[in-house]
């Protein structure tokens, strides 16, 4: 077990943050993907591998897919919506870690990280939306 | 191959790939090309366990401050770009190619073994590196209760180590993988971190630069639902009992249990290309 030394400086509360997106991010998605999974097997009575187009994931962009994904759950659950919104959900884990990186330096005034940051978060959003 | 196999194969593969630090991808990709599963569906799908893994493993590493997120985040500004590059030109060329891409770049793994302990202990002041790497405050320190004591560090050559990234991430988005051993490698002998700080602070970035490629497949129609699903919940459980159990092994245990995964892979990699021919 290593730990680094307290530093008593603000990164400490952008390290907890950014932990607690992940694993909030990693916990919901492993839930849903898992009932997702039970709920498939009891619905089709089979976990075989399909290639059709129903399992497939495809959309303009990534925000309206997961805009159309939750508003498909929301109209009733299936193993196959509660698979497809814990993959969204699993998606979107490291969109919001460099989301709650940019909103962290930007409050702390860090001109440098925030432009980093952006950087970062401005390519994941043009690779998420543009296609 | 059903869901309910690719769920079971995935968690030793997840364990494994915890283990040796290659990630589940670059194990569950050439087991599931083996299995039958084309090869550009078995990338693009294995993107997304590289992001559970990664994200779940790398909440402990930044709760205990030993990932190091600066350097982390001015160097995901590379790997994201070299990321969706490679992504978008695995969906283009001909499957046959990604064969051999796969096991030539499973080689540079063995850069990870053999240059890794080599740095090993490096404790003290931090070394003198230029102005960009002061500048962007590419440093840090933490308490290594192995050896008791603080070690301090600060990243050497923050521009060539951006352009390695690049590499990396063009790997990762083309091969659907984390390339953590390639980024663990540029990290130690390029930007001179210690091999804990490079390894944590790799798998950090890891989870980023697959959202950058993943963000390419989902418009590719690669993207299996019935794949991706019990990959990522096998992974998972696989890479948690892995990090339970890496500190009882010995670092001997470990190196072999690496080389022989790797070997394994590399044949069956080429094994496949060479058939495709």
């Amino acid at each position: 077990m290593v730990r680094k030394e307290p530093e008593g400086s603000g990164e400490t509360r952008l390290e907890t943050w950014v932990s607690y997106v992940l694993i909030t991010g990693v916990a919901i998605s492993f839930v849903l993907e898992a009932a997702g999974l039970i709920l498939y097997y009891r619905t089709h009575h089979s976990f075989a591998i399909s290639y059709g187009s129903a399992v497939i994931i495809r959309g303009r962009d990534f925000f309206s897919f997961f805009g159309r994904t939750l508003l498909e759950a929301s109209h009733g659950v299936t193993g196959m919506r509660l698979m497809v919104l814990g993959i969204a959900a699993l998606i979107l884990t490291p969109y919001v870690r460099a989301v709650t990186s940019v909103i962290y330096f930007t409050s702390r005034k860090n001109v440098k990280y925030c432009l980093i940051t952006f950087f970062v978060l401005a390519v994941l959003t043009m690779s998420l939306m543009m296609h | 191959m059903d869901m309910l196999s690719l769920f079971l194969i995935s968690i030793p593969v997840g364990f494994i790939g915890s283990l040796t630090g290659l990630g589940g991808a670059s194990i569950l990709i050439p087991l599931m090309v083996f299995f039958g599963i084309p090869v550009k569906e078995a990338i693009a799908s294995a993107m997304v366990s590289v992001v559970a893994t990664s994200s779940g493993s790398a909440s402990a590493y930044v709760r205990e401050r030993l990932a190091n997120v600066r350097i982390a985040m001015y160097l995901e500004m590379f790997t994201c770009v070299g990321a969706i590059v490679g992504a978008t030109i695995t969906t283009r060329i001909a499957p046959l190619y990604l064969y051999f891409f796969f096991a030539a770049f499973l080689m540079t793994s063995f850069l990870k073994v053999g240059g890794g302990s080599a740095q090993e202990g490096r404790s003290g002041e931090p070394h003198r590196t230029g102005r960009l790497s002061g500048w962007l405050e590419l440093e840090g320190s933490y308490f290594d209760e192995a050896t008791g004591e603080t070690v301090h560090y600060r990243a050497d050559r923050p521009i060539l180590g951006g352009m390695g990234m690049v590499v990396a991430g063009l790997a990762a988005g083309m091969l659907g993988i984390g390339a953590g051993a390639f980024k663990v490698t540029v990290q130690e002998n390029v930007l001179k971190l210690p091999p804990k700080v490079a390894s944590t602070t790799s798998n950090f970035i890891i989870g980023m630069t697959a959202l950058a490629g993943t963000s390419v497949y989902l418009f590719s129609g690669l993207l299996n639902v019935t794949l991706m699903a019990p990959m990522a919940v096998g992974t998972t459980l696989g890479a948690v009992a892995g990090g339970r159990v890496l500190n009882r092994l010995t670092g001997t245990v470990l190196r072999v249990l690496f080389f022989a995964v790797v070997i394994l892979l590399i044949a069956q990699m080429l094994y496949k290309g060479i058939r495709s021919w």
